[in-house]
């Protein structure tokens, strides 16, 4: 018991070492402190574990996490299990269901992967550790906020420092160069090419992310006043707007893969069908993705992306902490590695992930700036001035409706 | 004074284990039966209403979803029914038919998943059967644009179904040929000039159909509301209701949990209607009119039919077991292109890397079963012994521990879910654990129970005269003596447990995951290669389990010898 004794005492004076050290050095370096603070928190959560909970359909991006998690579990003692989610709403529902039963602390989720219409949710039900935290990770600063704008909203919605940028993300298509020359680049063109190939193109079936991102493509693509879809849907305003969008799914519909009876479940199910040559086009969120899938040999190495003559859909991905997780300092500690030069070159690097960093290079050091200028892109990774080219999101509201209007109209009455 | 403690103690237990087996039921169904309603107070809902009835009818498409999942439950089960029938038909009598029990485990013990995705990689228009045609029969040097595989109606669900099904059927018509002098009927039938068909038919079918009426209507519950195989296999413009319960409950308002509830209750109805139509037909078949039918019918020797439906089950046996090796091949392949019939490159590197990622995962995909059965099984050994302590002959309330399986999987989930938010429990293991051993402790105790019951008493009794009391009676003497069922019921409760999917994905949460759940999701999103492994791992276990519950079966009934 003595010993016991002995031992909480002899940790009690050297937490309140470490905390004078800290007082006296404090006072000299803005940077340490900020670096110095950061430790201790870090060792306060050591030997913790918090539950990632994150899409888990892909194996590179799985990869990934696991390789980020030893990466902590080194640097830190925290422990991170990735919960491999299929949608990222059911996390949402979790959480919703946790603040209505009052289940304030220690929720089941302690970080989540999100962006779009589940961030938009979660925002509005008040289910985000809503103090803006992003700023305070040392790591936030190789991030350009200000030049950057992007990086603070989400489908058009402010962030409010609710959620730190993970990864950019642009729609891009890819198809086999050995059988096609040209590839069609625009909505109008990808209706010819769709009425002359019959059975030779689909999309993944909305909800599904990239499916329900397809059509806002082409809705946005077949939109003039494009500043309509910026605002929140009003039915008696923008019930018209749709139209386009019907009217072109209505002719192509019938033409498409399967008769347009029956869709693939998610993008990764394209690119089993590009391969096995059922389908001439896939399509990727992933400007890597291609060029990954050629690397592990799932498509040949024939294969090429392209996007759209005005653009693609562009968004940023984020990870957000729930107002309820039990283990925030040490879901910021792994959020924060998540954005380091380290992590971050490691997530671009095609032989990962090949997801483009959130980090400016100009805001690094010359060893890193020498890293990610010397990292390889995939042979069906498109440069970034081909990528220049992109579309903003649609407001949020308009996903529910987009989806709800498509399952009613394709996806329910074969 | 010791004596009667004993007798307190044990009349506790009964109690506590009646509490612990019925009072998760009732909540599971009290949890989608009132959201369904419009009431759950925790979530401040309080009145009673019909509201959601209304929202649920006025989705898109839900009447097709209900009518598809109403006729391929129906379907598949008519279907599976007859050709088990037909192939113990066919080999009652010969020498296949003692070995027929072999061939068959290994089929039944194979995930559902297992079997669909054997059969996606078959019949698919870019599978191994075009494959094998093309490009030198059909000139097709890309997959053809069909909607034939998968279908519009759900007949591939229904034949993945009759795949998983017949296997079953077999099995326990074989067990309850065992039970009467089936031979004697089938020569009495035979000396009165029929043909075998209609000997079968009018004799034999007759008696064994009653004893496996129940496990007949388990079969109609379950593949009326099957979730994982309708994900693969059935059309998804709709899908069946099954799905689409999955599909809304995954929605993130607060809203579509009170839709998922109220389709949760209507697929309960969907059960209860086609369990009603059944025993309609079974009413008209039982007319005198349609016994003369069919005794005229079948009287013909119609070799062209009988050759024709030999066919279809040699067919159905290939059908499983091609997709099996198809999909143990994808696992092993590299650069397999449509038309190549074989990969261009075999190698393993795939499957290493999938083992050293999966490595918890398998081992959990073990564990969890072999819990799940070991508990089932104490708790079965437990209640009969404890009953035969206190002398409770009366045990039809036994019945209430299958109701389980004549509850929709995903409606039940739906409601525990409810209690265990309620709860507010942060492990998952328990959980599960607790959640699976309502779908394995029917088996178990089905199989164990009365063989349990059935050791004669003149071997208790001579042990109790030598003075030895019930621990030593249970364990020296009705243990060895029942074995066989014990493996059995082992086995059995583990390869339920190990095929699970529903209770995994709802109670698991993402943070348990088996390797069904697992072999599914990557079905669904993932590489045909890595699919391929994880088939490989969901056939890998079952079969080993098997083998080895066989090897330690022989040793002991040499032992007892």
């Amino acid at each position: 018991m003595y010993f016991k004794l002995a031992d909480n005492l002899s940790k009690i004076v050297l937490r309140c070492f470490i905390i004078i050290i800290f007082f006296i050095i404090s006072p000299y370096t803005n940077a340490t402190e900020k670096k110095n603070e950061w430790d201790i928190r870090a060792k306060k959560v050591s030997g913790q574990t918090i539950f990632f909970h994150a899409w888990g359909g892909a194996k590179n991006i799985n990869s990934y996490i696991k390789w980020a998690s030893d990466e902590v579990k080194k640097k830190y003692n925290i422990t991170v299990k990735h919960v491999k989610v299929t949608d990222t709403a059911n996390v949402v529902a979790r959480i919703l269901s946790e603040k209505n039963v009052k289940k304030d602390n220690n929720g089941a989720v302690d970080l989540v992967w999100i962006n779009g219409e589940n961030f938009s949710v979660m925002k509005k039900n008040n289910m985000l550790l809503s103090e803006n935290w992003i700023l305070d990770l040392p790591n936030s600063k190789y991030l350009d906020f200000e030049n950057n704008p992007s990086l603070l909203n989400d489908f058009g919605v402010a962030t409010e420092g609710m959620e730190m940028p993970w990864g950019v993300s642009q729609l891009n298509f890819y198809y086999d160069s050995k059988y096609i020359n040209s590839p069609p680049r625009s909505a109008s063109e990808l209706k010819d090419y769709i009425l002359r190939n019959k059975g030779r193109f689909t999309f993944p079936q909305p909800p599904d992310f990239t499916g329900t991102s397809f059509l806002k493509q082409i809705l946005i693509e077949l939109t003039d006043d494009k500043s309509l879809l910026k605002s929140e849907y009003v039915i008696h305003k923008h019930k018209d707007a749709l139209s386009s969008l019907w009217k072109w799914l209505d002719e192509t519909t019938p033409y498409l893969w399967r008769e347009g009876k029956n869709y693939p479940p998610n993008y990764l199910a394209l690119t089993e069908l590009v391969a096995e040559r059922e389908i001439d086009i896939g399509m990727a969120f992933n400007i890597a993705h291609a060029s990954n899938a050629i690397s592990e040999g799932k498509l040949p190495n024939t294969v090429r992306s392209y996007i759209h003559k005005n653009g693609t859909l562009a968004n940023v991905h984020f990870l957000a902490i729930p107002y309820n997780s039990g283990k925030k300092t040490a879901a910021k500690i792994f959020v924060n590695f998540l954005i380091s030069p380290e992590a971050q070159l490691k997530k671009q690097d095609k032989n990962f992930w090949g997801d483009p960093s959130v980090i400016s290079v100009e805001k690094l050091d010359n060893n890193w700036k020498n890293e990610f200028s010397i990292l390889p892109r995939g042979v069906a990774t498109l440069s970034n001035d081909e990528l220049t080219k992109k579309l903003e999101e649609p407001h949020p509201s308009w996903v529910k409706i987009i989806e709800q209007g498509w399952i009613e109209r394709y996806g329910s009455n074969n | 004074m010791v004596n009667n403690f004993c007798l307190i103690l044990s009349k506790v237990s009964v109690v506590f284990i009646g509490i612990v087996i019925t009072v998760p039921i009732i909540c599971g169904f009290l949890g989608f039966f009132l959201p369904s309603f419009n009431y759950l107070p925790i979530l401040g809902k309080g009145e009673l209403n019909l509201d959601y009835f209304y929202i649920s009818m006025n989705i898109p498409g839900i009447y097709k979803s209900i009518l598809l999942s109403i006729f391929t439950g129906l379907v598949s089960t008519v279907l599976a029914l007859f050709f088990s029938q037909v192939i113990l038909l066919y080999f009652f009598k010969t020498k296949i038919y003692n070995y027929l029990k072999i061939f068959i485990s290994p089929l039944i013990a194979l995930p559902h998943v297992t079997m669909a995705i054997g059969l996606i990689f078959l019949l698919s228009p870019s599978g191994l059967f075009l494959r094998s045609v093309s490009p030198w029969l059909t000139g097709f040097d890309r997959p053809p644009n069909t909607y034939i595989f998968p279908d519009e109606y759900g007949f591939l669900l229904i034949l993945g179904l009759m795949l998983k099904e017949i296997p079953f059927l077999v099995l326990v018509s074989l067990s309850a040929l065992r039970e009467f002098s089936s031979t004697k009927f089938f020569d009495l039938g035979k000396s009165f000039q029929h043909s075998s068909f209609s000997t079968w038919c009018i004799l034999i079918f007759p008696i064994i159909y009653k004893k496996i009426r129940l496990v007949v209507f388990i079969i109609i519950a379950f593949s009326s509301s099957v979730v994982d195989m309708s994900l693969l296999l059935a059309p998804s413009t709709p899908s069946t209701l099954s799905v689409r319960i999955l599909q809304i409950f995954q929605s993130s308002d607060m809203d579509s949990f009170f839709i998922a509830s109220n389709l949760s209750l209507i697929q309960l109805f969907i059960i209860i209607i086609s369990l009603i139509v059944w025993i309609f037909f079974e009413r008209i078949i039982k007319l005198k009119f349609f016994y003369i039918f069919f005794l005229k019918i079948t009287s013909f020797k119609l070799e062209f039919l009988k050759i024709t439906i030999l066919c279809c089950s040699i067919i159905l046996f290939l059908l499983s077991f091609f997709g099996i090796i198809c999909s143990i091949l994808w696992g092993f392949s590299e650069n397999w292109y449509f038309p190549n019939f074989f990969p261009n490159d075999l190698n393993i590197d795939n499957f290493l890397i999938f083992y050293y990622q999966n490595k918890s995962l398998i081992l959990i995909s073990i564990f969890i079963p072999f819990m799940v059965s070991l508990l089932s099984m104490s708790l079965t050994i437990l209640w009969v012994e404890l009953l035969d302590y206190l002398k409770i002959t009366k045990t039809q309330f036994e019945w209430i521990i299958f109701i389980p399986l004549f509850i929709p999987q995903i409606s039940f989930l739906i409601g525990i879910q409810s209690f265990i938010i309620f709860f507010n429990y942060n492990s998952f293991l328990i959980p599960l654990v607790f959640v699976q051993l309502f779908y394995v402790i029917p088996y178990c105790f089905i199989i164990l129970a009365p063989a349990l019951r059935e050791v004669r008493s003149d071997y208790i009794k001579v042990a109790s005269s030598l003075g030895k009391n019930r621990l030593d009676r249970l364990f020296n003497i009705k243990i060895p003596l029942v074995l066989p069922s014990l493996l059995t019921s082992f086995a059995i409760g583990m390869i339920v447990s190990f095929s699970l999917y529903v209770p995994v994905y709802f109670i698991g949460a993402g943070r348990v995951t088996t390797l069904t759940v697992e072999a599914l999701n990557l079905a669904i999103s993932g590489s045909k290669q890595d699919v391929g492994i994880a088939t490989f791992f969901q056939i890998l276990l079952p079969i080993l389990l098997l083998f080895t519950i066989a090897l330690i079966n022989k040793k002991a009934i040499k032992w007892q010898i």
